[in-house]
């Protein structure tokens, strides 16, 4: 009997274990997101990004679940540490700068998980930590430069969520590419002071177009009012993080997309290689990480497409710099590193 | 025998309006191509599952305990308080201005991090002061009630907003971590010193101890005890049975000379107070530091609005909401757990707690007037019986 019984355990064992064996070759991650994956901006282009990956490896090959408008912190940090416990996961994505704190705690809790966070660069010096962020001050430079192309009334208007992160990136870009066509045209900026509210932002728009704005831009998920004000007033509309091509009609010019994949791709690798983190990566137009893409539905004039791309040609050659303060920072902090090294 | 048969009927709308809610959420569960019995396991699992999920289950019902505490005296008292969720961040914003303030004065630099480091004055300092600008902030409210007959639940509404535009103005400016200054991120305050933080809190059973690995932590108990102290103060002192009658009948409660205006504010004033306390342990037991993404329920959580569904649930009684946080807080982190293993919408999730908070709300309600017939039957029962004697 007792035999019988050691024989049924170990043809379970036997097939449990093949069966674990064979889910090894599976790359899983998990996500968490602040907002919906369908929300046109911040969060879908990480959902879109973890799509494409699947679709790039195959199924059998790569697996993922996200956990998807939890803008309450204290949310992320169950789902975060229900992840990261469950050792099912080779990378833990938080995906938003307000959850560093959390992962930084986790981080150092489950050194053997590798989580990435962002837009931020900072792995808090762990091992297991991957940071990134993207260059949104390129793109929104881009659309800056077609946009004081376009407007009649010499007058555009911004509507961004809290004055930080890849937002404020955007915002500055965009400034800098209006004021390098024409210093004479006025960037209107209303920073709202949230990424999710939608009415707060259509009035911002609407605010806009009173003034005599007659293009638009913004960032962050509570676009989806602005956009709308400007479909319902014929006015143009620049976008970033992912293509708001459809909700945006006739009225779509360009969108600023975000390519996670391409940084997400170099990190399982990195994993797959044993090395779980430390690093920071950063999306720009050079490395593919940021794509401009025109609204399928809009035509591009001669002057326009050639106006886009010089300025992409510029921006990816190092020609135009997007935020010259930012670079002298980022130089003198170089330099201050190098003195101390030295 | 009748008075158990009258509890056991009492509950059994409970019940039902759980199952319903359960059938109407199956409903839009199978519309979404998900099987309603696994999503139910998932969320009873991520709930109570494992300790971590109950201990999550209790670290969310914390928040709510303090709030449902509060709105039970403002309820009691006849005041409608919709502001927890300012009268939270008013309260958190003072909390941790005295811990930061504290912990600079009375810790030295290379002892910040020190772990298991705990120092009883900064905590308490901190709670009161939390406690005090949430009381201040609910008494505002009472005070715009009692005197000049503002409605509480718009000026508490319009309070919710101008707390969290203030703590995005002081986040952005004095409370902004030094760290931070000039770098583009989130607004937050520097981090605690581990002295002005909440101990986690285990419990003597097994190696390691319950809850040791977990984020549970010394707010509840606080909360808790705070509710068993509630009880007493409204039901055993005269103090809390000025602001019951203030809350019955203000009028008789007038002609009894009691100072209406006065215990309408102090109603407010505890009910803030309470608001105030949840904002500070979140900051001091949770998160350690107060960042804000521009809303509010970004920090509370909503704690502010589902502290008024527990103290309903619990049948406005301080004891009753202790139950029902516990039960709020399994709905909300199992909800999660939900979301998370199956992959639906989180959408869905909303409604499925929303339909799950609306039927067992209406079906208190149907309780509270069955209740309330019961005790008018009985008196008129009372009056008849008096009228034959009499006769």
């Amino acid at each position: 009997m007792r035999n019988i019984l050691l024989t049924i355990l170990l043809a379970v064992f036997a097939v449990t274990g093949a069966a674990t064996i064979g889910q090894d070759d599976v790359f899983r991650i998990a996500a968490l997101m602040p907002s919906a994956t369908n929300d046109l901006a911040f969060s879908q282009s990480m959902y879109d990004a973890l799509v494409a990956i699947q679709e790039e490896l195959g199924e059998e090959a790569f697996e993922f679940t996200v956990q998807d408008s939890t803008y309450i912190v204290d949310d992320a940090a169950v789902a975060l540490r229900d992840w990261a416990a469950s050792g099912e996961f080779q990378l833990v994505i938080a995906h938003g700068s307000q959850y560093g704190p959390i992962v930084e705690e986790l981080a150092a809790e489950f050194p053997d998980v590798s989580f990435a966070w962002g837009t931020r660069q900072d792995t808090f010096g762990m091992d297991n930590v991957y940071s990134y962020a993207a260059a949104s001050d390129e793109g929104g430079y881009f659309n800056g430069v077609l946009a004081a192309h376009l407007t009649e009334t010499g007058v555009v208007g911004l509507v961004g969520p809290i004055e930080v992160g890849d937002g404020k990136l955007y915002a500055d870009g965009f400034a800098n590419g209006v004021a390098s066509v024409d210093e004479e045209i006025d960037v209107n900026i209303v920073f709202i002071g949230s990424f999710s509210d939608v009415p707060l932002a259509t009035e911002a728009a609407e605010t806009h177009i009173a003034n005599g704005a007659d293009v638009l831009t913004g960032t962050a998920q509570m676009v989806v009012g602005p956009i709308a004000v400007a479909v319902a007033n014929d006015v143009l509309w620049f976008g970033s993080d992912a293509s708001q091509d459809e909700l945006s009609e006739d009225i779509g010019v360009a969108f600023q997309i975000y390519k996670w994949d391409v940084l997400l791709l170099d990190m399982i690798a990195n994993i797959k290689d044993g090395v779980l983190g430390g690093e920071y990566y950063k999306l720009t137009l050079e490395n593919n990480g940021l794509v401009m893409e025109f609204d399928k539905d809009f035509e591009v004039s001669d002057e326009l497409m050639t106006a886009a791309q010089e300025t992409l040609t510029g921006i990816i050659l190092g020609d135009i710099i997007p935020i010259p303060e930012m670079m002298e920072e980022e130089m003198a902090d170089e330099e201050m590193e190098d003195d101390g090294e030295d | 025998m009748a008075g158990r048969l009258n509890r056991l009927i009492d509950f059994a709308p409970v019940l039902i309006a759980l199952l319903l809610a359960l059938v109407v959420s199956s409903v839009l569960l199978i519309a979404l191509n998900a099987n309603p019995f696994e999503a139910f396991d998932f969320m009873l699992k991520g709930a109570v599952g494992s300790e971590n999920a109950t201990a999550e289950t209790l670290v969310k019902a914390t928040p709510i305990l303090f709030v449902g505490i509060g709105i039970t005296i403002a309820f009691r008292g006849g005041m409608i308080n919709i502001g927890g969720e300012g009268q939270m961040i008013a309260g958190a914003l003072a909390g941790v201005t005295v811990a930061l303030v504290l912990g600079e004065a009375r810790v030295p630099a290379e002892m910040a991090k020190t772990p298991g480091a705990f120092d009883l004055i900064i905590v308490t300092c901190s709670l009161l002061g939390g406690f005090l600008m949430g009381a201040l902030y609910g008494g505002l409210a009472g005070f715009l009630k009692a005197y000049f007959d503002v409605n509480e639940i718009l000026s508490t509404i319009m309070l919710n907003q101008i707390a969290v535009q203030m703590m995005n103005f002081l986040l952005n400016g004095i409370l902004l971590d030094p760290a931070e200054a000039g770098f583009n991120n989130i607004p937050k305050t520097a981090r605690l010193v581990t002295a002005a933080q909440l101990p986690r809190l285990s419990l003597p059973i097994g190696d390691p101890w319950l809850f040791a690995r977990t984020r549970l932590h010394w707010g509840l108990i606080i909360a808790m005890a705070l509710a068993v102290i509630i009880y007493i103060f409204l039901w055993r002192t005269s103090w809390g049975y000025r602001i019951r009658a203030v809350g019955e009948n203000q009028r008789a409660s007038s002609y009894a000379g009691i100072n209406v205006k006065r215990q309408m504010m102090f109603s407010m004033f505890l009910a803030g107070g309470f608001s105030g306390l949840a904002g500070v342990v979140q900051v001091l037991g949770l998160q350690y530091r107060l960042q804000t993404d521009g809303s509010p329920a970004g920090f509370t959580g909503a704690a502010g609005f589902n502290g008024i569904v527990a103290a309903l649930f619990g049948g406005l009684n301080p004891i009753g909401a202790i139950p029902a946080a516990a039960f709020f807080g399994g709905l909300l982190v199992g909800a999660q757990k939900m979301q998370r293993e199956l992959g639906v919408p989180a959408s869905l999730i909303t409604a499925v707690n929303g339909l799950i908070v609306v039927f067992v709300v209406s079906s208190e309600i149907f309780i509270l007037q069955r209740s309330k017939r019961r005790v008018s039957v009985a008196e008129q029962t009372d009056e008849s019986d008096d009228g034959e004697e009499d006769g």
